[in-house]
């Protein structure tokens, strides 16, 4: 395997390559799908009419950007199922790194694009790790490893929160409440866990040495750039992957996420992942996800009844799980 | 598995723009996008619970041999959003499944869309699309 890779995560590393995955939590990250920050139409339904025109962006009584619903109103964030982030990464201005798709709609290799699971053979097909990613050579194989297997390891599907950019990618509604005169801001979200998230509005920093401590969502401190909420989040533990595909990702995992409501409809999402153990530089990936009016929070336990995992059969066909 | 004339084979569009999107797990870990089924039959039991619903119908074939499938389906909080709700299928009711089979051969199935027995037909994946 390859060169001195930081210690802490040889190991780890060659045993999930191996077979570490046949533990009951996952260990790696994927991370790193697709195409830049265009706006993602109507993701709930197929057939919806066309868009409605642009409304101004909702304000609080102070005059920050409103990110959650209007006083009266209903309305979530229509989160998009953004497998692959690989695709969603974007330069400094904004421009997309992934080349277009072409018009039969595979990628590299001839291997399907866009769909997750929705397109042929399950949306992987043995994609390798995109050359634009900045993967470290152990996170490359991760990939690879990940690519091959259809993802069938992925912690999503034992029903292990998403983590990170990812809750932002994963295709169940979301709402962002702001209590300013609380000093933080909540997010929740339907799926893939129904979690919340606390951003600490506050000026505090984050936690130093071993006060903080690594979890699925990290340490979230956010402020205000403008009319941008800027979200910076650490103390990430290593039990999720970036996205479906499985981009991996370590402990050392920093994102900044800045959130913008350009109009009452779109929420954009940007996410700069900069992670030492696996990367060799930062990198950023934008989205837009759109606002569904008149549409509310259901419950979603994932943990009910998930038979994938008691049918699930690790690399030498043997159950993962039960007997 | 006598159940083969139940197995329509199908083009390769159909691939490409029909495969139910599941938010929840790999895809392809468990089914064949390659292996199209459409199945109809009497629905047996339901389980409308997380992560997926699940429904099970008895598929008679020509000889009439009759061979139990479980069907998967999403989480009952995005069936909702899709026009489902607890009560759309009820046991002994007579459907119609699309949808892709078990890699291994078994006789489950990811269900694509439902033709209720009133003739109403709602997509059975998951409440979203599915982008890159």
């Amino acid at each position: 395997m390859a060169p001195r890779l930081r210690g802490r995560f040889v190991l780890p590393t060659a045993a999930m390559v191996v077979a570490a995955f046949l533990a009951a939590s996952a260990q790696e990250r994927g991370a790193a799908p697709a195409t830049p920050g265009q706006p993602q139409p109507a993701p709930q339904g197929r057939g919806r009419g066309p868009a409605e025109p642009p409304q101004p962006t909702p304000r609080l009584a102070d005059g920050t950007v409103n990110l959650g619903r209007v006083v009266g109103e209903k309305g979530i964030w229509n989160v998009p199922y953004i497998t692959n982030m690989g695709m969603r990464l974007v330069d400094d201005s904004g421009k997309p790194l992934a080349p277009a798709a072409d018009p039969a709609g595979r990628g590299r290799g001839g291997a399907p694009l866009g769909g997750g699971e929705g397109t042929a053979g399950g949306g992987r097909g043995g994609a390798k790790a995109e050359p634009w990613v900045p993967f470290q050579p152990w996170a490359a194989a991760v990939y690879d490893y990940n690519s091959v297997n259809q993802s069938k390891y992925d912690p999503e599907g034992y029903c292990l929160p998403p983590g990170g950019p990812r809750m932002f990618a994963t295709p169940y509604p979301a709402e962002i409440i702001q209590l300013p005169e609380q000093k933080r801001i909540i997010m929740i979200f339907e799926g893939a866990t129904h979690i919340w998230r606390e951003i600490f509005m506050d000026g505090r920093p984050h936690p130093a040495g071993d006060a903080l401590n690594p979890t699925y969502l990290g340490h979230s401190i956010g402020r205000w750039d403008g009319d941008t909420l800027v979200v910076d989040v650490v103390g990430f533990n290593e039990a999720t992957w970036l996205d479906y595909f499985g981009h991996p990702h370590t402990d050392q995992l920093h994102v900044v996420e800045r959130y913008s409501r350009p109009n009452k409809q779109t929420l954009h999402f940007e996410a700069t992942i900069d992670d030492p153990g696996a990367y060799t530089k930062s990198f950023k990936v934008a989205w837009d996800i759109p606002w569904r009016a008149n549409a509310e929070l259901s419950e979603y336990i994932c943990q009910e009844n998930n038979k994938y995992l008691q049918r699930l059969t690790d690399d030498f066909g043997q159950p993962v799980f039960g007997k | 598995m006598k159940t083969r004339l139940a197995v329509v084979a199908a083009g390769a569009l159909f691939l490409l723009a029909s495969v139910p999107a599941i938010a929840h797990h790999s895809f392809a870990a468990e089914f064949d996008a390659s292996k199209p089924v459409k199945l109809t039959g009497t629905v047996t039991k339901i389980e409308w619970m997380n992560p997926h619903a699940y429904f099970y119908i008895d598929v008679k074939d020509e000889s009439g041999k009759v061979t139990n499938w479980g069907m998967e389906m999403g989480s009952p909080n995005g069936l909702m959003r899709q026009g489902w709700s607890r009560n759309s299928m009820k046991i002994g009711d007579e459907v119609t499944v699309e949808g892709s089979r078990a890699k291994d051969g078994s006789n489950i199935g990811n269900a694509r869309s439902v033709t209720l027995t009133g003739g109403q037909k709602l997509f059975a994946g998951s409440s979203q699309t599915t982008t890159p």
